[in-house]
Order: structure tokens, then C-alpha cells, then sequence
């Protein structure tokens, strides 16, 4: 069927900000989506309040929007851009449900837009559990025994007809949000209480527990010819109970027969069917009973998701790309197969290797949050690995997590504990599966604790043995068949080394001697049954190289791996547009990374992808084979920075910032040298190794002090320290981590301004990128703190010295590229914090707010281009050479999952704990800062009440934040304390109840729905619990939540904008109006 | 290794009793890919050490599929009646759910007598499943003997090769077309090809496996299918007077089916009964059974 021609304009909805469970997939999807309705000739209106997306590139749509994702902002733009057409199905949940919400309030009816891809009642069997059930039933497939419920009464008398376990599930929630298993009564009273609370229509489902069954998922795709295909089977290594998300999961299917699966793809093709997903990709998730076989269905999901970017990668088949197709009435068999370009899109892949997928949790950031892996979402990122068979994937994979912790087995743990620690599943369960096979522990016996297919057990017990023969010969006397042996199921050279005593360095050399060197295969959608004209390339330990490298000047670009907080996407928009960069400037772009999520993964991204881990043996393979002229580290974040020294001492072309350079910017000594020489200030800094000596230095210094490791990223394990004897126990605790690297101890500036700096860079020029003001003051980690471009409240000569120190530095450090610094501002005094000569997760926002594409600019500048041959938009302050700002303000707030960790406190610190960013564009700051904190999900009351409980330093400046809600109609409340502070300036506030001092308290007032907004700084250790209970109610009952003064008072702005201004929108494309010619750059031709 | 409920046994003394060799752990994308190059070829499993020249002279030696009639060598001795329907895996009512037939039901049944030519036990399944009561037949059995037994409904097996040489086969559907409902599947396909006057090539290197996008050109839908053959039906040689083109392959564009335009008789190329393999074309078992219905009305256009 021909595309649609009744239709010309489509509005596309992304999913908002990285948060667990909703993360990069929805940037790859979306943008693939954008790109392929504007390859057939439909205008394009997208609107994503995330800046860090490919998506938001002003370039990618025809119409491009950085708003939040609510409903009176969608009704804006509709009226403005009268779209034919609403594409609901690549944005995740976040833009289905605002599908719905449009469609249900007759938005959509009122100004004629069709929804195209899924329709509301499809939509809505789909995620209604009881519709959906229904619908199973309907078609004669079993699904586990369940009912809905609405409040705990009837919750609980559902208890003793199904029986203990039970499953809770939230109704309309994402990545299982608020979901959890009971196993008793008062468990059970606890889970169904926070169910209701997470979901959005305040109902959840209980359900029969299939716990311990074989998990499978089917990503499936159907056109408007009823053709259906299946893209991707996808086994669960942990079984049912362990959300997907959270799941270690294989692709294909390995443990199941032909017989099996093709019921479960019949299963698939009637579901889709009786539920109505006319066209487009959908996913749907099976159980079955390991026992007898029993299947039953679990859930399918409307839409593209994050299995079916997964499936995706683990194929060559892009479904967001066809799916998009389809959505505009295109078939199957007239789309072409990108790989194989002769043979159609219908079709099913042929997988002739095996995929493996490793999620990434973060608990260390989260004290106190529990690590069981349940039913809800708890993993921050994901790595995918290939290889010719499930060992070599999943060694791969589980390097490619975080190449310095390789698989090894925990000891020193009483075999009691060792069981408990295979039952219950965690993130580090895969590591205990090893210590269980060394301490000898059946298989069997394994396989009943952790419910984990025998099949499995037994490749990892294969895998085992295999070391254990290889620990019995060493480096030099192993043989080239033993060596060929480990290699081709994945063991590294890395733990070769561990078990030969010797370096990986030993271990390459004596592969080469043997000639046990990678060939690189293709991923062709067809198991080489066709010709395959993308090289998508992974390595193996096998006879025939694939690769055929190009002759072209080449760059490689080294990716930024799983997401993890404080490394996400903004990363990974960075090295994309490297690539896209340097292939207009006529280089072949190569891409290493092993993030399935991303756009920098998908095949189109670059001239050439290796799916590889970002190991030193994994780059030096692929550079050996390709020989590029120059290699990119500074895009991916610390990942690749960690490779860098490594790689140029062994020969490797590092172009851009020399290594050296990077080393020098992370240690201390000699950068604090350095800033000496350029008469630059620094917070007074030391360094220790023990206790002792962190006890004097901080003396020294003088208290209060920030105390860190070495080469961090995201403030890991960062801590402001009031006392000494803080600062002793954290060193101490440091020793105990791991290697010997000295722990930074800083003078920690109290109510000093935080500025973020990028800045570009040649060797010869600099100029500077963009300005951020933090809006919370310096002690918040500047990835959690909400920053404002151009600044708000800096002085002309503030900002005149920051700019001239930010070109000295560029320039001392001889920075090709980017560079971010980080400044303190303290009464009028500008302090260097932090220099990274490196892409910064910034860049993406400044490239927003200013129209002008730092990262390309940047990849450009490290492919041998100069500033002064491309004409950007400067201006000159005082001789440094500034990208111009507009006249509108953009503001970008945080975006956390403390909703994910109950217990969790929420205060914001030194140590970064956001997923994601948002953006609030407006041509007032106060407005720009509601927008973002509305897209973060802070809806800034517009009446009401206003709770205050400060600390005693803000009480002396509480009087105008006071005067200011004062005016706008707020009534405040306020602990003793505040209250007193507010009334000696003669406002109005009425006293209430901390939590300990009687009741009604103010949590309680927060849980019957009295406070609009709360405003609580923290005072310190004493009051800790109180506060942490406040917020954690604020949280909960989705009120929102103001941590600092700073953010108070631009919150008062921000509303008073709300107030005066209404609902306003804008798009890229006319607010950078004349600089679209910045992307393409004048003078790349030459 | 064995991990399900059904296994009575691991797949390795399984192929061990049966005798049946395995190759594995070699680069089997390199293969592919050099016979996707150089096309099929001819070959020798060894596992005696026998040096490779001295093998590949061997294989040299072997003769090609083209023109070899193999068909009388796998047949059966002597006809046989089948009775098993499908294999049941499912403890749910799956089958009769998805609309497939129940093989217990009362309904009336279809005398079916097929051609075994190399067949499959999965197409007798689906043929039990449709109330058809089988009569299996070997390769060489004449037209007549079969029309004498009455049957509802000819069947055509799959089999290995090239269906050139087996010209008795040919001559026997020749006989059959017009008096009885035929339907010929894979080998079966390519010999009503030759009875209806057409032409049979070979493939360069076949098609094989169980994803074939197969375009049923009546419906215009799309049905992924198991394929293994190596010869192919050229279109261009049948008469389009007669002949209706039903199925085509979306990879390459060959033919996968054609019915007659008045007589009853269908056949595709690929193998619907898949096992391994996907269930999308099922429905041409009830195509069959629907037609055989139809012929057996008096009034019948297509007597």
C-alpha cells in the first residue's frame, strides 16, 4: 500500500528526560522515527522537553520543540502547528499516556488530528491489565490468575484467594513503577499501599505469581495488511520476578524449541491482533512453566520500547524506522531491508550469533535503597555484547559493564550466606554464580535457588572449568589451542592475566606470537544469506574477516558505554555528532560502543559500528584492523578517558587535547601548579592517602572541606565535611576500596555561585561556548543542580574574568576541542573548581540554547580545522570571543529517581544522582525556570500553601522569598523556627508541628493534600530524619519539593511568570532564526 | 545438555542413535558465504583424517543433483494408512483456538491419498488435523491405481532433487489433473509445473531455512515461510491461459505457487507444514480440504 497522501504534517511526542526505565532507546527511536517520515516527504513537529537528545537537533524536524510534556503544552503547539497527525508510539510511556490525555479531553478532536500507529482503544486493551486480560482470555490464552483493585480492603481479601506470593502491579506506570512481590500479609499491606499511590488512576493489579518461570519476550511488527513478522526473540537469564529491565537477557531465544516458539510467535501474531495495533512494532512477554510447559502471557506493550531497541541492535532491523513507515500506511514487503538493500523489510532475522544484554544498576549512589531486583525497574543503563555463542556474549557483556571490576568470584562468604546470595536476585548475583561453581555447589542445587535454566548454569559451569584448565598452565607454557580455546569464548586478556599472574599486556603478546588474533563478522540481518552493505561489525575468534576496511582519511570515535549517572546520553550526543561532523567533512566515521540504547549504536549514525566493549584489548583490535588516522576520546566521558594514556603508548593516533593534557587537568598537584602560574584561583586543596594526614590537611585548609577520590565522574562518593573526624572515617573507607589513589580534599566555598563553562578550542583561538549559572549554590554537584543561560545575577567583571581565565586555560592545557570549566563564585571572587578538557554533559544544552553545535564544532576542530576558518556567531568581551546569546533565557533542571528508591533521601549534594535533564526555554527567566521544573515534573503551584522549614544561615535571608510568595497569594506555614524568622520581617506564617513535636505535623498536612509546595533547606544531622520524612512525603504525594533558597527564590519568579505570561511556546527553528548556518559549518569544504 | 520439560534424552545420543553426523565449531558464515558466492556445491563429511585433496577429489567425483531421479529412492516400499495428527505440546486447547481443526471432531472426512516422494510426517499431521483420512502411496504408483481407490483429494509430497528426471511422476499428475482435487507441496509443486507444461531450474544456491517472505499475490498478504530447494518452477513457461501465478518470494522474486485457472489443482514451492518453521500458511491445508468439498458437489464448476 502506498503511503498516505491525506496526510502532511506529523506531530511526533518524545519521552521527556532519561529517568529509570524511559531512557536513550526513546532518543534512537524518536529520531529514527523523524528521520524516516521526513524521507517520505512528511513535515515533521517534535516536541521532547530533553535537550541532550539527537532528537531536539534543530536539524532532525521540521518543527522543533523544547517544552514540557503536558497537556496544555501539546494543545499550544497543535493550535500553532495544526498537524494531520499524532505519531504516539516511539516517545515510551510518557508520550502514549499524553496520546490518551489529548485524545480523551477532545484535543485532538478540536483540531482534527488523527493518532496514527496505534489507536486509543488499542492503546488502552493494551495497557489496562483487565482489558488486555480479557482480550487474552478471548483468543484462548491463559494468563495468570489476577484482579484489579482500587483500595486495600478488597486488596487484601484478593490475598486469600490467590494466595502468597502475589504480584502488584500499578496500573499506568513505567518501567514498573511502584511494582513489587509480597510474600506475606504485612508485606503485602505496604506494597499495594505505595501501588495506589504510584499510579496515576490510583488502581493496581494483584496478580497469581508466576515467580521462577522462564521469561521470553517477542518484539513483533504488523503493517496494514495484517503481514506479520517477527524481528527478535528475547530469553530472560534471570526468570519471572525480575523485571525486564532488570534482567539479564539473551537474544535468540536459546532454551526453547521450535514447537515452543512458534506457539508463543502464533500467540504474539493473535494478541496483536485481538488488541488492535493496526501497524507498528509492538512487544509482548511470555511465561512459561519450566515444569509442564504452561505458557501464559504477561504483557504486551503498544509501542516501540526498550526491548525492541534492543532487538534492534541485537538484528540490523530498525523497527522505529519502519514502524514510522507503517504508521503512514506503507507495507511491509514494499519497505526495503536497509542491510541487505535487495531484500524487503518483511521478513524475519536470521540471528547466527548471540546477543547478550547486562543492565547497570547504581545502588552505591542510593544509601539505603534496597537492591533486590523485583518487579520494578532499578537498573540506570544496559550493555549489549555479541559473540558466536552465549559464553563469548556474555563474557563480553559483562566487561563491557565496567571494564575495571572484571567477572570474578566474591570470596570469604559462609555457604549459608552464598545461598542466600543466589536466591535473591541483585545486581552482583552473576558474580556469586562463580564463587557457588568454585566452592563446588551442584548444579542442580543452583539451579533451584536461583530458578535460572539449567541450560544456562551449565555454560557458565563449562565456562569455569575452562579457566580452571587454563590456571593450570601459565602465560608461557599455554598452547595455541588452549589460548584459541579461551579467547573464542570470550575470557579477556584481562582475566587471563589474573589467572596467569601475569599483565594483559604478556597475554596480547604471547597471542600474537600465536597468531590468536579476532576476525570481525557482520551483523546482516541474514546470516550471510545476502550481501550485506552496512558494515555493523562485532569480533569473534574465528577463520574469515569480514570487516574490509575502507581506504578513506578515517576517524574513530570512542563511545561512552552504559549509561550510568553522571555519563548518559549527553555523552553520547556528543560522539554522534562527531560522527556526523567529520563524515560532512568528508572522513569515514568508525564507532565503538556497546550502548544498545543509543543513536551513537545505530548503524546510520556512522560509516562504520563496532559493537564492542570500550576495553583496551577491544580498542587496540579494532584499530589494528581499521588503522585510523586519528582516534576520539574526549566525547565519550571517563570511559574512553581511561583508555586514553593506554592507547597512545601503544601507538595509537589520539587527535584532539593530548592525553596528557587530560591527565594533567585530573591531577591535582600539578593542575594546582599550573593555576598557580596562571595567577589563577583555587579553593585551597590537599591531597591524602591515610587518615592522619587528611586530619591535618583538613586543619589546614580549614573547615568546611569537600572530601573525593581521584579521577571521578559524577561526584562518586563525594562528601562535604563539617568535621574532621568525617573527613578521617572517609579516607579510611577509601583505603579499604582499592588501590592506592590519594583522596582530594578541598576548601568547600559556603554560599558561593556555581558557573558552568564550555569552551572550544584550536591550540591558537578559544571561544567560549555558553555561560550556566547553577541556581543552587556551590555543594550541589553541578549535574543535580539547575543552571540558567545566559547568566541571571554576575556582574559584567565577574563574567569578564571568567572568561578570561577559561581562555587560559584552554590555552595552557593546548585543549583541541572542548573544555569545561567549573567556577566559584564567592563575594566577587572567581575560584577554578574543576577544569575537563574534554565534551562535558553541558554541551548538548549550551548547543540548544545557543544554536550553535559545540561537539561538531569541536570534532571538526580535532580533524584538523581551525576556529578562524569557520564563521561562528561571536561576540568580543574584553578580547575573548564569546558565542553570542539570545535574547531569551533556557534553563535546565535535573531530573532524579527518588520515586524508584523508597527510603532514599532526596537531598541534593556533592555526589550526582539524576538520570536526566530538562529544558525550559522562555524569553523570561522566571518562566524558563517553571517550564523546566514543570518538565521535570514539578508542577509549581499557582495558589495555595507554601510549607517553609530553613536552615539558620537562610533564615537571614528568608525576608524577600517571604514578601515574594507573599505577594503572589500564597498562605505560609512554617516549622517554629522558620516562622519566628519570617514574622521578625514582618510576614505572615503560621507556626506547625515537626514531625516529633506533636500532631497534627507537617507531614501529616502534606499527606491530606493541605501544602502546595515546600520549601525545606537542610539543617544538618540532628534534624535529619524529620526533614528526610518531609520530603520523602513531599515525593510521594508528588508536591513539589524546593531544597535551597536559590531555587526558592527563582521558583517565586517562576511562578509570578506563570501567573502574568500563561502558557507560551517556541520553536527552535524560529528562536535560532539566521544560525542554522552554524551546523554546516562555512568552509567544511575545504 | 538438556533443559525441558518434554526431553526424554539430549539431542547428541539422540543423533547418535539415529546415526546422524554432526559438523560444528566452524566459521559457518564463512561457508555460507562462500557458497552464496561460488553457489552450492558438492560435498564430504570425514572424520578419518584422509588428507583434503585426496576428499576433494572425492566430492569432485560425486554426481550433480541436476538430473539424478532420487525420488524412487526414498519412497516408501508399499502404500500405508496414516492416522496421528499433530503432536500436541501445549497444555492449553491451542490448536482448535487458533482455528486449526480439531483431528477428533465428527466432521465428514476427506479421502486423501498422497504421493510420497520423499514426504513429510508433518504434512500427514496437518492432513489428520483437517479430517483427512491418508492413504500414502509410493513415488511410482500409476494414476490409475490411485484414481481406483476413489480418493477426495491427491496429495503431492516434497522430496530431494531435481523433479526433471522423474518423468512417471509427471506423467501420472498429467493423469490425475481435472479428475480428482490435487495439491503438491515442494517437489510436488515443481512436478505439477512439468505436468502443466512448464519448465524447472536450478537455483544457484537454493533457498533454505525457516524466514522466506512468501507475497500470496490473491490475499496481497505476506507469509513467512520454511523453505528447502534448490530447484524452482519457471513462471515464464507456464501457460497463462491455464495456469494462475498465486505465490511469489520476496527475496528473489522466484515463484512459490500457482493454482489452475479451471481445473482443481494447487500447489506452492515452499513447505506450510513447517516443522521447524512457522504456521503462517496453514490455511492452505483447509484450501485443500475447502476445495475438495467443492469438487465433490455435484453441480461443481470445477468437475
Amino acid at each position: 500500500m502506498p503511503k498516505r497522501k491525506d496526510i502532511k504534517k506529523i506531530l511526533i511526542i518524545g519521552s521527556g528526560p532519561i529517568i529509570i526505565g524511559q531512557a536513550c532507546e526513546f532518543d534512537y527511536s524518536g529520531a529514527q522515527a523523524c528521520k524516516a517520515l521526513r524521507a517520505e516527504g512528511y513535515k515533521v513537529v517534535l516536541v521532547n522537553s530533553n535537550p541532550a537528545t539527537i532528537m531536539t537537533d534543530p536539524e532532525l524536524a521540521n518543527r522543533t520543540y523544547i517544552e514540557p510534556l503536558t497537556k496544555e503544552y501539546l494543545e499550544e503547539i497543535i493550535a500553532k502547528e495544526k498537524p494531520d497527525a499524532l505519531l504516539p508510539t516511539v516517545g515510551g510511556q510518557t508520550a502514549l499516556n499524553l496520546a490518551v490525555e489529548l485524545s480523551e479531553s477532545g484535543v485532538l478532536e478540536k483540531y482534527k488530528v488523527e493518532m496514527i500507529g496505534a489507536s486509543l482503544r488499542a492503546i488502552k486493551v493494551a495497557e489496562d491489565r483487565l482489558w488486555f486480560k480479557d482480550a487474552c482470555r478471548k483468543i484462548g490464552l491463559e494468563v495468570p490468575a489476577s484482579a484489579l483493585v482500587n483500595n486495600a480492603q478488597d486488596a487484601l481479601r484478593l490475598c486469600d484467594q490467590l494466595g502468597f506470593p502475589l504480584v502488584i502491579r500499578p496500573s499506568f506506570t513505567l518501567g514498573g513503577t511502584g511494582g513489587s512481590i509480597a510474600y506475606n500479609k504485612e508485606e503485602f499491606g505496604e506494597a499495594i499501599a505505595h501501588a495506589l499511590d504510584m499510579s496515576p488512576v490510583h488502581e493496581a493489579l494483584v496478580e497469581e505469581s508466576v515467580l521462577g518461570w522462564k521469561e521470553y519476550e517477542l518484539e513483533v511488527m504488523r503493517d496494514f495488511r495484517d503481514n506479520f513478522v517477527v524481528i527478535c526473540t528475547i530469553e530472560n537469564f534471570d526468570p519471572m520476578g525480575v523485571h525486564t529491565g532488570d534482567s539479564i537477557t539473551v537474544a535468540p531465544a536459546q532454551t526453547l524449541t521450535d514447537k515452543e516458539y512458534q506457539r508463543m510467535r502464533d500467540a504474539a501474531a493473535a494478541i496483536i491482533r485481538e488488541v488492535g495495533v493496526e501497524t507498528g512494532g509492538s512487544n509482548v512477554q511470555f511465561a512459561v512453566n519450566p515444569e509442564n510447559g504452561r505458557m501464559v502471557v504477561i504483557e504486551m506493550n503498544p509501542r516501540v520500547s526498550r526491548s525492541s531497541a534492543l532487538a534492534s541492535k541485537a538484528t540490523g532491523f530498525p523497527i522505529a524506522k519502519i514502524a514510522a513507515r507503517l504508521a503512514v500506511g506503507m507495507t511491509l514487503d514494499e519497505i526495503p531491508n536497509d542491510i541487505t538493500k535487495k531484500t524487503p523489510a518483511c521478513f524475519e532475522p536470521t540471528i547466527d550469533y548471540v546477543v547478550v544484554k547486562i543492565p547497570k544498576w547504581q545502588f552505591e549512589k542510593f544509601p539505603g535503597a534496597d537492591s533486590t531486583l523485583g518487579t520494578q525497574m532499578k537498573s540506570v543503563g544496559e550493555v549489549m555484547a555479541i559473540g558466536r555463542t552465549f559464553k563469548e556474549a556474555l563474557q563480553k557483556g559483562v566487561r563491557s559493564l565496567e571494564p575495571s571490576t572484571p567477572w570474578r568470584a566474591p570470596t570469604e562468604t559462609p555457604d549459608s550466606l552464598l545461598r542466600e546470595k543466589l536466591a535473591t536476585p541483585r545486581p552482583d548475583r552473576i558474580h556469586w554464580l562463580l564463587t557457588a561453581m568454585e566452592r563446588g555447589l551442584p548444579a542442580q542445587e543452583i539451579c533451584d535457588l536461583t530458578k535460572i535454566d539449567p541450560w544456562f548454569i551449565h555454560q557458565i559451569e563449562e565456562l569455569t572449568a575452562m579457566n580452571r584448565r587454563a590456571a593450570s598452565v601459565t602465560v608461557e607454557t599455554a598452547s595455541k589451542e588452549l589460548l584459541r580455546e579461551v579467547k573464542r569464548n570470550g575470557t579477556s586478556d584481562e582475566q587471563l592475566a589474573q589467572i596467569w599472574r601475569t599483565t594483559p599486556a604478556s597475554v596480547r603478546l604471547q597471542r600474537a606470537r600465536y597468531g590468536v588474533a579476532p576476525v570481525f563478522k557482520r551483523v546482516d540481518t541474514c546470516a550471510a544469506e545476502f550481501e550485506s552493505f552496512t558494515p555493523y561489525l562485532y569480533s569473534t575468534y574465528e577463520d574469515e574477516d569480514e570487516s574490509n576496511p575502507g581506504t578513506r582519511p578515517k576517524i574513530m570515535i570512542l563511545g561512552s558505554g552504559p549509561n550510568r549517572i553522571g555519563q548518559g546520553i549527553e555523552f553520547d550526543y556528543c560522539c554522534c555528532h562527531a560522527a556526523f561532523a567529520l563524515r560532512e567533512d568528508g572522513f569515514e566515521t568508525i564507532m565503538v560502543n556497546c550502548n544498545p540504547e543509543t543513536v551513537s549504536t545505530d548503524y546510520d549514525t556512522s560509516d562504520r559500528l563496532y559493537f564492542e566493549p570500550l576495553t583496551l584489548e577491544d580498542v587496540l583490535a579494532i584499530v589494528e584492523r581499521e588503522k585510523p588516522q586519528g582516534v576520539i576520546v574526549q566525547f565519550g566521558g571517563q570511559t574512553p578517558l581511561n583508555l586514553a594514556l593506554e592507547l597512545k603508548r601503544n601507538g595509537v593516533p589520539i587527535v584532539g587535547t593530548a592525553p596528557e593534557s587530560i591527565d594533567l587537568a585530573e591531577d591535582r598537584r600539578r593542575f594546582g601548579r599550573l593555576l598557580e602560574e596562571l595567577k589563577i584561583p583555587q579553593p585551597r586543596n590537599a591531597t591524602a592517602l591515610v587518615p592522619e594526614e587528611a586530619a591535618r590537611v583538613a586543619g589546614e585548609i580549614g573547615l568546611p572541606v569537600l572530601v573525593r577520590p581521584s579521577y571521578v565522574l559524577g561526584g562518586r562518593a563525594m562528601v562535604i565535611a563539617y568535621d574532621v573526624n568525617t573527613v578521617q572515617e572517609y579516607v579510611a573507607q577509601a583505603a579499604l576500596m582499592g588501590p592506592a589513589r590519594p583522596v582530594l580534599i578541598d576548601q568547600f566555598l559556603e554560599e558561593a555561585t556555581e558557573v558552568d563553562v564550555d569552551a572550544l578550542a584550536d591550540g591558537t583561538d578559544v571561544i567560549i561556548g555558553g555561560i550556566m549559572e547553577h541556581i543552587e549554590e556551590a555543594g550541589v554537584h553541578s549535574g543535580d543542580s539547575s543552571c540558567v543561560l545566559p547568566p541571571v545575577s554576575l556582574s559584567p567583571a565577574v563574567l569578564d574574568t571568567i572568561r578570561e581565565y577559561t581562555k587560559r586555560l584552554a590555552l595552557a592545557l593546548k585543549v583541541v576541542g572542548l573544555m569545561n570549566v567549573q567556577y566559584a563564585i564567592q563575594r566577587d571572587t572567581v575560584f577554578v573548581l574543576e577544569v575537563n578538557p574534554r565534551a562535558s554533559r553541558t554541551v548538548p544544552f549550551v548547543s540548544k540554547a545557543t544554536g550553535v553545535p559545540l561537539a561538531k564544532v569541536a570534532a571538526r576542530l580535532m580533524g584538523g580545522k581551525k576556529l578562524s576558518s569557520m564563521s561562528l556567531p561571536v561576540v568580543l568581551h574584553n578580547g575573548v570571543a564569546e558565542v553570542a546569546v539570545h535574547e531569551f533565557y533556557c534553563v535546565k533542571s535535573p531530573v532524579f529517581p527518588f520515586n524508584k528508591f523508597r527510603g532514599v533521601d532526596t537531598i541534593l549534594g556533592p555526589e550526582m544522582r539524576s538520570t536526566g535533564e530538562v529544558m525550559g526555554i522562555s524569553t523570561s527567566y522566571g518562566q524558563a525556570f517553571a517550564k523546566a521544573q514543570l518538565a521535570a515534573g514539578q508542577r509549581l503551584p499557582r495558589k495555595g500553601t507554601v510549607f517553609l522549614s530553613v536552615n539558620d544561615r537562610d533564615k537571614r535571608h528568608l525576608a524577600s522569598l517571604g514578601k515574594e510568595l507573599s505577594a503572589l497569594g500564597f498562605r505560609l506555614l512554617a516549622t517554629r523556627g522558620t516562622a519566628a524568622a519570617l514574622e521578625a520581617a514582618g510576614i505572615e506564617a503560621e507556626a506547625v508541628f515537626k514531625v516529633n513535636e506533636g500532631r497534627p505535623n507537617i507531614v501529616d498536612l502534606v499527606k491530606t493534600g493541605k501544602i502546595d509546595l515546600v520549601i525545606n533547606t537542610p539543617l544538618g544531622r540532628e534534624s535529619f530524619y524529620d526533614e528526610k520524612s518531609i520530603r520523602r512525603a513531599a515525593i510521594r504525594y508528588n508536591i513539589p519539593c524546593i531544597t535551597t533558597l536559590a531555587a526558592a527564590h527563582a521558583a517565586a519568579r517562576g511562578i509570578h511568570a506563570l501567573l502574568e505570561q500563561g502558557t507560551e511556546v517556541a520553536a527552535l527553528q524560529d528562536l535560532h532564526r539566521g544560525r542554522a548556518a552554524a551546523s554546516t559549518v562555512p568552509g567544511a569544504g575545504d | 545438555m538438556a533443559s525441558n520439560w518434554r526431553s526424554a534424552e539430549t539431542a547428541q545420543l539422540y543423533l547418535n542413535r539415529h546415526k546422524i553426523p554432526v559438523i560444528w565449531d566452524i566459521d559457518t558464515r564463512a561457508l555460507v558465504r562462500h557458497l552464496r558466492n561460488v553457489g552450492a556445491l558438492r560435498g564430504i563429511v570425514a572424520t578419518d583424517g584422509t588428507p583434503a585433496e585426496q576428499l576433494i577429489f572425492e566430492a569432485k567425483q560425486l554426481p550433480s543433483m541436476t538430473g539424478q531421479e532420487l525420488a524412487s529412492r526414498v519412497t516408501c516400499g508399499k502404500g500405508y494408512g496414516w492416522e496421528k495428527g499433530s503432536v500436541e505440546v501445549a497444555t492449553s486447547p491451542w490448536t482448535e483456538q487458533m482455528g486449526e481443526s480439531d483431528a477428533h471432531s465428527e466432521a465428514r472426512k476427506h479421502r486423501v491419498v498422497a504421493y510420497d516422494f520423499g514426504i513429510k510426517q508433518n504434512i500427514l499431521r496437518l492432513l489428520v488435523d483437517h479430517q483427512c483420512e491418508v492413504q500414502v502411496v509410493p513415488a511410482q504408483t500409476s494414476a490409475e491405481d490411485v484414481l481406483e481407490m476413489k480418493p477426495d483429494g491427491v496429495f503431492l509430497s516434497n522430496g530431494p532433487g531435481d523433479p526433471e528426471p522423474i518423468g512417471y511422476a509427471v506423467e501420472n499428475i498429467r493423469n490425475l489433473i481435472g479428475h480428482v482435487p490435487v495439491f503438491g507441496i515442494c517437489l510436488g509443486h515443481q512436478l505439477c509445473g512439468l505436468a502443466l507444461g512448464g519448465k524447472t531450474f536450478k537455483l544457484k544456491f537454493g533457498h533454505h531455512g525457516s524466514n522466506h517472505p512468501v507475497k500470496n499475490l490473491l490475499t496481497e498478504q505476506v507469509e513467512i515461510t520454511a523453505q528447502n530447494h534448490g530447484f524452482c518452477v519457471d513462471p515464464e513457461s507456464l501457460p497463462s491461459s491455464k495456469v494462475e501465478i498465486t505465490h511469489v518470494n520476496l527475496n528473489d522474486l522466484t515463484n512459490e505457487g500457482m493454482r489452475h485457472k479451471s481445473l482443481p489443482l494447487f500447489s506452492v514451492q515452499y513447505h506450510p507444514e513447517a516443522s521447524p518453521g512457522p504456521h503462517d500458511s496453514h490455511y492452505l491445508f483447509t484450501q485443500f480440504t475447502d476445495l475438495m468439498k467443492e469438487f465433490a458437489q455435484p453441480g461443481s464448476s470445477r468437475r
